[in-house]
């Protein structure tokens, strides 16, 4: 490094109200003392979480587009009722966090050879990334937009077959396939 | 029922009672004021704060589900701070560090007793009625007994000194707590804890001593009392309107005293993790929190009595039916009703809740101070001008207020004086901001330096 490439920063003039300092002080504190008043007023930025969610607020009021996030896992049925899963195991060769434990079993209808007999998904491990929604060659495998889900134990919050499903029933309304 | 209650409160003498009730009230006052200061921040910062825990605690069936703006926080976190493991690392000076908390909040407590409440009550009783215990005798007749006693724990002749003495023996619990804990954070922010009290007692004295002497006394009470009056007929004789400047130097000063923002260098979480209490947990920990806010009300309520007026309730007195009830005009603090005093001890409260709130404000405005900015602040900026005001002060009383202090204390200050004390307090502002010009500036804070041939940037071969 040459000299010349040294840029000297001169240090803000300071007024006479500056050096004396409450001037500033001052203002600081009208400025804080106007927030105060605002939420006092009303008008504070706050959701009040499980009362409120942002996703059922618009955009400019601070809420998310629920359509686009990722929560927890869905397999999916089809017009029967029959789980659409094929038991490839594209999701969970593709699955980053090896949290998709499939076993096969020979299917029980015509139209396919097999189906899951196991389909457990360790909501823990699981990052969320979507990727096997994105393997899955019969979309069977989908995430929702649910992302507030709690157990109190860790073997509660490995979702075996029928959770899935059930997630399925639960938010197809919402959410159809 | 009446006749009961009045059995009751006399089983103790007033001075126990209001000993309890103040040592109390204000240690239950501080754990609120940790939820006032968390509702003041977050109001500052566009959010609502703590408004989830109510006083049913889930428990309580018929306010299980009242939130009550997060009323039950204070109380589930005292719980909490008791439950939790009481931690000391292996190796601390044990007899220190838990000695340390101690000391603080014990000076703490201690200096809130100089505190003049509520004025003096007189109470008239038949001749043969319990007088209680301390309290002073004024008039006997063969009939009745007339006797006194004040709304204050201790009504020492040496009030303000007695609180500045006690105030300067916290910095002990800060200083030992940091050497204590044997960790270098902490004995860090114990250092700049006690530079910081050090510098800003003498200011902080100063400004105190303005006030003596304009009354010639230290006992808060005495300094109370003589604002109870007013000038014109309608302006409350309270200090801030005639020492306006000696009010700032004073607040500055016992925010610094405090160790609250923007002087809490001795506890700055940036760079010092948590400064002195660093190594505390659980009730060790909560103590050095409480003697913080206690020291805070403290220093407000010393604060109000010295420049509010106290317990004075301004144009109250001027009410035909509230002036009946203090026998001497010119002793105002005497009064013959005891929900009077009360009404009093609440407005003493009230202002010293909106110091408080100052506190708080300030704290969540401004940035911490430099630790050479602080110095500077103190040396070259307080410490000068509070000068200048004791001695434009000495002058003022010399030349107009006449050299006899009992004398002014009856007169109290007449309204020529408080001018001349007005203008001597601007006076002072307008020489310091020209002599700020004159003085020398100190050396440039960024200083510019060698780069090449520097340990990063090695000198070019020649």
């Amino acid at each position: 490094m040459k000299s010349t490439d040294i840029i000297h920063l001169q240090e803000p003039h300071l007024t006479l109200g500056d050096q004396f300092y409450l001037p500033q002080v001052l203002i600081g504190l009208g400025t804080t003392l106007r927030h105060m008043f605002q939420v006092l007023g009303g008008t504070d930025k706050v959701i009040q979480y499980p009362e409120e969610r942002r996703e059922d607020l618009p955009i400019e009021a601070g809420g998310i587009l629920a359509r686009t996030s990722r929560g927890v896992h869905r397999l999916n049925k089809d017009e029967d009722g029959r789980v659409k899963c094929v038991a490839c195991f594209m999701c969970s060769t593709a699955c980053p966090a090896k949290c998709i434990h499939i076993e096969a079993e020979e299917s029980p209808w015509q139209d396919r050879e097999k189906y899951p007999k196991k389909f457990d998904i360790d909501e823990l491990r699981c990052i969320y990334c979507g990727m096997c929604e994105e393997a899955c060659p019969v979309d069977a495998i989908e995430l929702t937009n649910t992302h507030d889900i709690v157990g109190l134990t860790r073997q509660e919050m490995i979702f075996d077959k029928s959770k899935l499903l059930q997630i399925y029933d639960e938010t197809v309304a919402k959410e159809p396939m | 029922m009446l006749q009961s209650i009045n059995y009751y409160l006399h089983l103790l003498p007033p001075w126990l009672w209001i000993t309890i009730i103040i040592h109390f009230g204000s240690l239950g006052t501080v754990a609120y004021l940790i939820l006032l200061e968390r509702k003041v921040a977050s109001w500052a910062q566009d959010r609502i704060g703590p408004n989830r825990t109510g006083l049913g605690f889930g428990i309580i069936p018929w306010l299980k589900d009242k939130k009550m703006f997060g009323l039950g926080q204070p109380l589930a976190d005292g719980l909490k701070f008791f439950v939790k493991e009481d931690y000391r690392p292996k190796n601390v000076d044990r007899i220190l560090f838990t000695l340390a908390p101690m000391i603080m909040i014990t000076v703490i407590l201690i200096s809130i007793a100089v505190i003049p409440w509520g004025g003096i009550h007189q109470h008239t009783i038949p001749a043969d009625g319990p007088v209680p215990y301390s309290a002073t005798i004024v008039s006997q007749t063969p009939s009745s007994i007339t006797y006194q006693y004040p709304f204050q724990i201790a009504s020492l002749n040496i009030g303000v000194l007695f609180v500045l003495a006690f105030l300067s023996l916290a910095v002990y619990g800060v200083v030992v707590g940091g050497w204590a804990s044997n960790n270098k954070y902490s004995f860090l922010g114990g250092l700049r804890a006690a530079a910081n009290m050090i510098s800003y007692e003498v200011p902080l004295g100063l400004s105190v001593l303005t006030i003596v002497l304009m009354y010639g006394s230290m006992d808060l009470s005495v300094i109370t009392a003589s604002q109870a009056h007013y000038w014109l007929g309608f302006i409350p004789a309270w200090n801030i309107f005639t020492q306006p400047l000696t009010f700032f130097m004073f607040l500055i000063c016992i925010h610094a005293e405090a160790n609250r923002a923007p002087f809490d260098l001795a506890e700055a979480e940036q760079e010092l993790v948590g400064g002195y209490h660093t190594e505390y947990s659980s009730m060790r920990f909560a103590l050095f929190f409480l003697a913080e806010y206690a020291g805070m009300i403290t220093t407000s309520a010393v604060c109000v009595c010295l420049f509010f007026g106290g317990w004075h309730i301004p144009w109250l007195d001027k009410i035909p039916a509230i002036a009946a009830l203090i026998p001497d005009p010119s002793h105002p603090a005497v009064t013959t009703s005891l929900p009077l005093c009360i009404a009093r001890a609440l407005c003493l409260i009230v202002k010293t809740i909106g110091v408080l709130f100052f506190f708080m404000w300030v704290r969540w405005s401004l940035p911490r101070f430099r630790f050479d900015q602080l110095m500077n602040l103190a040396w070259r900026a307080l410490i000068p001008i509070s000068l200048l005001l004791l001695l434009a002060t000495t002058l003022a009383i010399y030349f107009v207020g006449g050299n006899d202090a009992t004398y002014r204390a009856t007169e109290l200050i007449n309204t020529p004086l408080a001018l001349t004390l007005l203008g001597a307090n601007l006076l002072v502002l307008v020489i310091s901001l020209i002599a700020s010009q004159l003085l020398p500036a100190p050396p440039p804070t960024n200083r510019k330096l060698p780069v090449e041939g520097s340990r990063f940037n090695p000198a070019p071969a020649l």
